[in-house]
């Protein structure tokens, strides 16, 4: 069950690397130092290499997609940093960003040689302006040290990050939203293809990954591809930080080697477990937009196909674990009402489908359920919403409300009939 | 908010981007940034240092829950309600904030002092349940006493020189 601070190299240093000298002290920057003794497309080599994949949520091998850019189209090549975290349960960027900025500062620098890009943009959700200051300080500072600016790629190539701050909008995560809002637009998805390697920010090639992905960059170029690659199970080797939250008596962060740990582990051992008494009655292992796993699943092992082997997704790492303390309906109405809430409205099935999911739902949590009606039509919307979008968004909408009905049947028949218990939500507890 | 003050703000990262849309949402954040919402006239003034109309910056302010196109109070309560938080009570804070306000749910304050809202999650799930004040640090995690202790210290402060949202 080990856990190993890689892109956490904070924890590992024991305080916050928010100054350059203290992130060099660190051993920051040594992994740039190595990079740059490559050609950009040995760097690129070494990142698919490493095997590391996409840690937004999508798990894409990261490399591979950086290979898909094209090369010598003319036109200036973009990377765009996804810190539009904004997954129900999920705030592991939050601490790279507050904790360790220059490293995902270094991690950029790392990508703009290996796609040869002179300029990156973290879109940072506007939630996060506390956490937009540190970056903002860290960039300046990095500027300052000439780590940005005219040189910082070395032999007088340049490169530069520009932070872009978005105004509260939970699609805006996905990817192609993401460019149209970096762009001046609503933040709707895009028809893909094409994809954003080909056709991203200004139709320009661009390549966009989540904080943490390049985050890991640094310690892999130092230390190299096939130590990060001999970490966990060949096709989803390396560490991801699980965010653990709900009903744990100590919520956080930890980071961990893949397929090395336990669900059960992760929860009991690291998170600190359950109030006395309690049971583990369902969990959301890779944010709310993932199908639900009970307590009979806990010992599966943290990696990509091992979740997948139990039906769900690794998604996020966003952790969110209830206890048999809550009712299950409730727990998805309130998920329904969030995706209802952050549909853009571009794709009818998702515009009406999860208004129709939140009210369903509403009435039975609220005892005016119709019974075995509702349940019918609950089950003929999941097919009619999922799979008919644009983006993914109405699909993470349906998984969980899905899933769970296929584990509670018994629960939600009862619901629909007779409504939801009172709330008794888990108050006043330490937190470790 | 005139469109020369905007302009003066967005010179220094035009050079940024390849197209002068993306200079839309920056601009609004800032001209929000004097009244705490955008009226009219600041949409308009936006539309004129930006260069685009004022209905399609108008419709590009209207997607984003933080961009407020009515007024609100001086400072705004956001209320994390989305799944963690429920499960640790977000429910009861929201509920003891709205009677300790007067407020029948979300909703501003006669005194225009408070705008309470519900939100979606904001990140700070180890902290639920939390809360944000327009948008400062999360807060969390919270009992109701320490809620309305936070209002209280917030109705002592001046109002902010520039509106963070």
């Amino acid at each position: 069950m080990p856990q190993v601070n890689s892109v956490y190299r904070h924890r590992e240093f024991g305080a916050p690397l928010t100054t350059l000298a203290d992130y060099e002290r660190a051993g920051g920057y040594l992994g740039l130092k190595d990079a740059l003794a490559l050609t950009p497309d040995d760097a690129l080599y070494a990142f698919h290499r490493s095997g590391l994949r996409g840690r937004g949520g999508a798990g894409f091998p990261m490399g591979r997609k950086a290979s898909f850019l094209p090369k010598d189209t003319g036109r200036p090549t973009y990377i765009v940093c996804n810190a539009d975290e904004s997954e129900p349960g999920t705030f592991k960027d939050r601490e790279i960003i507050e904790r360790n900025p220059f490293q995902l500062i270094e991690g950029l620098t790392i990508a703009a040689h290996a796609v040869e890009c002179e300029r990156a943009y973290i879109y940072i959700r506007g939630e996060y302006e506390a956490q937009a200051k540190v970056l903002d300080a860290a960039l300046a500072e990095a500027r300052g040290a000439g780590r940005l600016g005219p040189d910082a790629l070395g032999e007088g190539r340049p490169f530069d990050i520009t932070l872009y701050r978005g105004a509260g909008a939970y699609i805006c995560g996905e990817e192609t939203a993401l460019l149209e809002s970096l762009e001046g637009k609503r933040g709707q998805p895009r028809l893909k293809p094409p994809f954003p390697a080909v056709a991203g920010l200004y139709g320009c090639p661009t390549l966009i990954n989540n904080v943490e992905t390049l985050a890991a960059l640094p310690p892999i170029m130092h230390r190299g591809p096939d130590w990060y690659g001999s970490m966990g199970p060949e096709k989803s080797p390396g560490t991801k930080i699980f965010s653990v939250s709900g009903h744990v008596l100590r919520p956080g962060n930890y980071e961990v080697v893949l397929g090395e740990t336990t669900l059960r582990e992760l929860i009991f051992t690291m998170a600190g477990g359950l109030r006395p008494g309690r049971h583990v009655k369902a969990v959301w292992p890779g944010g709310s937009s993932v199908p639900v796993i009970g307590e009979g699943s806990l010992d599966v092992p943290l990696d990509y196909e091992s979740l997948n082997g139990v039906g769900t997704f690794l998604g996020s790492g966003g952790c969110i674990v209830m206890d048999d303390s809550e009712c299950i309906v409730r727990a998805c109405h309130r998920l329904a009402q969030f995706y209802r809430h952050e549909s853009c409205g571009k794709c009818t099935p998702c515009r009406e489908g999860t208004g129709w999911l939140a009210r369903i739902l509403g009435r039975m949590v609220a005892g005016e359920g119709r019974g075995a009606e509702d349940i019918r039509m609950l089950e003929s919307l999941f097919g009619r919403i999922s799979g008919r979008t644009l983006c993914a968004l109405a699909d993470g909408a349906v998984m969980p409300v899905q899933s769970a009905l296929e584990l509670f049947p018994e629960e939600f028949a009862h619901v629909a009939e007779h409504g939801s218990p009172a709330p008794a939500p888990m108050m006043g507890e330490p937190v470790g | 908010m005139t469109a020369h003050e905007i302009e003066e703000y967005l010179a220094p990262m035009r050079h940024e981007f390849a197209d002068p849309r993306s200079l839309i949402l920056p601009a609004l954040k800032f001209a929000q940034g004097e009244s705490g919402w955008l009226p009219a006239e600041d949409m308009a003034a936006v539309a004129e240092a930006t260069g685009f109309s004022q209905a399609y910056v108008e419709s590009v302010a209207t997607f984003y829950d933080r961009l407020y196109i009515e007024p609100v109070g001086r400072r705004v309560i956001n209320v994390c309600v989305t799944l963690s938080c429920m499960l640790r009570g977000s429910d009861e804070i929201f509920d003891h904030l709205t009677d300790y306000l007067g407020l029948d749910g979300e909703g501003t304050t006669e005194d225009g002092m408070f705008t309470l809202a519900k939100v979606q999650c904001i990140g700070a799930c180890d902290r639920a349940p939390c809360l944000q004040i327009d948008s400062g640090e999360q807060i969390g995690p919270l009992e109701p006493a320490d809620a309305t202790c936070l209002v209280d210290d917030l109705r002592e402060q001046p109002a902010p020189a520039r509106y963070e949202r």
